[in-house]
């Protein structure tokens, strides 16, 4: 017999497109995608690359996650950091990550930088901007540290230092004033810092604490929390309730169990 | 009769083109609060100073709370300048009223002149969330939340503001206790309501990213007005 | 020449008019004048009114909005009723609205609409019955108050005033209750509900009235109507506040939280918290 199913083959549905623009005239607005306010940077320093991010999330000039990880994984030796609608630069990554790695499998080879720029920027620019992903790349391959940035239409740049997102202005000036070339690995690590504490303090959209994460020949390391420059403020007074403070309404016990009477169990 | 008369209306010339063009308006954001209590008020607001659209901060020090007269403070928040013109007028309404009578207006009495102040402005409003308080008459403790056209009323705790929906609730709670049951009114001490304040402001900083930075607590006795500050988080 | 010299002379005398319209404002004999508004400098006002208040905008203007009002007539006068929720879109702003508005010792009048725009202008009514008074040496009419309060909104027509209101009071003609709104509507009537819980009270009501109803039970009535009006309207809510008209000015008869009152319908007692410590 044959299937009278459509088995989906991947990609975007676009059944209800027409459907959601006529619902939209009528005033039923589609319901907002999470666009984040953020800072993410990347530099080179001498033997590879350092990421870094804020931890916020925005949802308008609401604090959705005040613990949200963006430095997105691609492969072992690349990391990519994400800034605009949450959703795109989460599943674009992943979706990258996983043909990466079939690429290796079937190759026997460690990724390069290159290949992953190539598969996401083909695969935003046939999306012309719909999908809002805009990402800073990095990572270390055969061919050494590499560092881009890609925007959602699918450009790219190639520059030893990249900042994006919201707090971008505020990060690129630490870069602009204080980056050399040929850093040290802690050097660097401490500028990525500064960088992110910028757009931390003075973007309303980026905040709360700056991950890291350091790619060099043959090692990677991703660090959470690598600076919380703000500590929580303690309360002042508790606000436990009391037990009892909600009322009971109605009770009703059910029994599940039936108990019956039998022989003793045998624990000698 | 004097309603016969035509009506009055002080037009401007009309320079902009359409309607549409002419936006006069900007949300500088931050958040105020208000609670009283028998023989005190506490007004609180936090000193930031945004800029609408774009996460912008523009400072982290700009105080958003007037002191009126030796009994009532009035908090702004929203665009900032329509706030400060706001307070000008008043303040000049004050000084006028204090030369014709010798004394300083009441609470309840500015909050009515604070009312028909914003409706004034009923067809080109004020963006201004205001709160004003004090104490009455009597001497007791007295907040006015108002909305942007001059509707007002008096209440026991008000937050309004970028941050207001965050810490109403809250207020609701800890100062009216309402709860499922109905309301169970709590005594409330001035170190209570303090550390509610301070509480409240420390949470909304959390999750409103336009509300920080610093917080500045005015408390009104029959003494005269303390301002007392405190840190916020500046991220 | 002389024309350049009229265009002068006219631009002059209107600068006077104004300075003396910005002097004037702080004398108090100007207060018999009506009241005066500042407008924005737009072609459309009806636009920028829209612009301002839609939701799209970026700094929009929430007013605070009043719901659930009712008023009729029986034996014994007028029975007005009112629940204390006001919003501003989505949000409670608060619960202990007074809806009902004491125009004067004898005059009653509701908020549904534009809460500011309902309490501004009857207050206003307030002033011109008393003025009505001093002149005239003796009380105005219901019908006479609510035609002032019709024509002063009149003129305000299609610039963005909302108000549903019910004047009600007892003059020489008896108990009155007049519906007077921002669209210039004024009817004289027996009995009205006015906002968005209206067309529960007026379920309640119409399968309860009867003209002859004893006092209580007209009470009752009220209660009970805007109550369940509250228990479906989602824009309504807080607490019940009622109003006797009586020949001799109203009386403020009593304010009941709906939850108690969602109770005492039910017949079953409140529930309490089961640790009693845990009040206060």
């Amino acid at each position: 017999m044959v299937s009278r199913v459509d088995v989906p083959k991947g990609g975007f549905n676009f059944d209800n497109y027409q459907r959601n623009l006529i619902l939209q005239e009528k005033g039923f607005s589609l319901p907002k995608p999470t666009k984040t306010g953020t800072t993410i940077v990347g530099t080179k320093f001498k033997n590879g690359v350092v990421l870094g991010a804020d931890t916020r999330a925005t949802g308008d000039t609401t604090v959705m996650d005040k613990n949200c990880f963006k430095i997105h994984y691609l492969a072992p030796n690349i990391y990519g950091c994400g800034a605009g609608t949450a959703a795109d630069t989460d599943k674009i990554t992943k979706m990258v990550a996983s043909q990466l790695e079939l690429h290796r499998l079937a190759t026997g080879r460690e990724s390069r930088v290159a290949t992953a720029l190539t598969a996401l920027t083909q695969f935003l620019f046939r999306y012309q901007g719909h999908l809002g992903a805009a990402l800073v790349l990095g990572g270390v391959d055969v061919d050494g540290p590499h560092l881009f940035s890609v925007s959602p239409h699918g450009s790219t740049d190639k520059l030893p230092y990249l900042c994006q997102g919201s707090g971008s202005l505020a990060a690129i000036s630490i870069f602009e004033s204080q980056w050399r070339e040929n850093m040290e690995r802690d050097e660097a690590i401490e500028l990525v810092k500064e960088a992110i504490k910028a757009g931390i303090f003075n973007d309303m959209g980026s905040g709360s604490s700056v991950d890291v994460a350091v790619i060099e020949k043959g090692r990677a390391e991703v660090c959470r929390g690598m600076e919380v420059p703000y500590p929580t403020i303690q309360k002042v007074d508790s606000y436990k309730f009391k037990p009892g403070t909600t009322a009971i309404l109605s009770e009703s016990f059910r029994n599940f169990v039936t108990i019956t009477e039998g022989d003793a169990m045998d624990i000698s | 009769m004097d309603s016969f008369l035509p009506v009055q209306v002080s037009w401007t010339p009309q320079t902009a083109a359409s309607g549409s063009d002419f936006y006069p308006y900007t949300n500088n954001a931050g958040t105020v609060a208000g609670i009283s209590g028998g023989d005190f008020c506490v007004m609180a607001a936090d000193t930031r100073q945004s800029f609408g659209v774009g996460y912008l901060i523009n400072t982290r020090y700009q105080p958003k709370m007037f002191k009126l007269s030796n009994g009532s403070v009035l908090g702004t928040s929203g665009f900032y300048a329509d706030g400060l013109t706001l307070i000008k007028r008043i303040n000049q309404r004050l000084e006028w009223y204090k030369h014709a009578h010798d004394k300083e207006m009441s609470t309840p009495a500015l909050a009515q002149l604070l009312s028909i102040t914003l409706y004034s402005k009923r067809f080109f409003p004020y963006y201004a969330r205001v709160l004003l308080g004090g104490l009455d008459l009597e001497g007791h403790g007295v907040v006015y939340g108002y909305d942007s056209i001059g509707s007002y009323e008096p209440c026991l705790a008000r937050a309004t503001g970028s941050g207001g929906s965050l810490i109403q609730p809250f207020l609701d709670n800890q100062i009216y206790r309402k709860t499922p049951l109905g309301i169970l009114q709590a005594p409330h001490t001035l170190d209570q309501v303090k550390a509610v304040m301070r509480d409240s402001f420390t949470s909304a900083t959390e999750r409103d990213i336009q509300t920080g930075d610093y917080l500045e607590l005015f408390i009104i006795t029959a003494q005269g007005v303390d301002v007392e500050k405190y840190d916020l988080r500046k991220d | 020449m002389n024309s350049i010299l009229n265009e002068f002379k006219s631009t002059s005398a209107l600068c006077e008019e104004e300075l003396h319209d910005s002097l004037y404002d702080w004398d108090t004999a100007n207060g018999f004048a009506l009241p005066t508004f500042e407008f924005p400098a737009v072609h459309n006002l009806n636009r920028f009114m829209k612009d301002i208040t839609s939701a799209s905008a970026p700094c929009q203007i929430e007013i605070q909005h009043g719901t659930t009002t009712l008023a009729f007539k029986f034996k014994s006068g007028v029975i007005v009723a009112a629940d204390s929720r006001a919003s501003q879109g989505n949000y409670v702003s608060t619960s202990s609205v007074k809806k009902i508005i004491e125009i004067n010792p004898f005059l009653l009048g509701t908020m549904a609409g534009g809460a500011a725009d309902c309490t501004f202008w009857q207050r206003e009514l307030g002033r011109q019955c008393r003025l009505y008074e001093l002149r005239n040496k003796e009380r105005i009419s219901v019908a006479a108050a609510s035609k002032l309060l019709a024509n002063m909104i009149y003129r305000y027509k299609g610039m963005g005033l909302s108000m549903g209101t019910m004047v009600t009071g007892w003059d020489k003609t008896g108990p009155k209750i007049f519906y007077v709104d921002s669209d210039g509507t004024r009817v004289d009537g027996e009995l009205f509900s006015v906002g968005s819980g209206s067309p529960f009270a007026y379920g309640i009501i119409d399968n309860g009235f009867d003209f002859d109803l004893d006092v209580p039970s007209a009470i009752d009535l009220g209660k009970r109507a805007i109550y369940h009006a509250t228990h479906r309207d989602g824009a309504s809510g807080g607490t019940v506040n009622l109003y006797h008209v009586k020949p001799d000015g109203w009386a403020r008869i009593g304010r009941w939280d709906v939850e108690d009152l969602h109770w005492e319908f039910q017949d079953q007692p409140k529930p309490s918290p089961i640790n009693s410590s845990v009040i206060g």
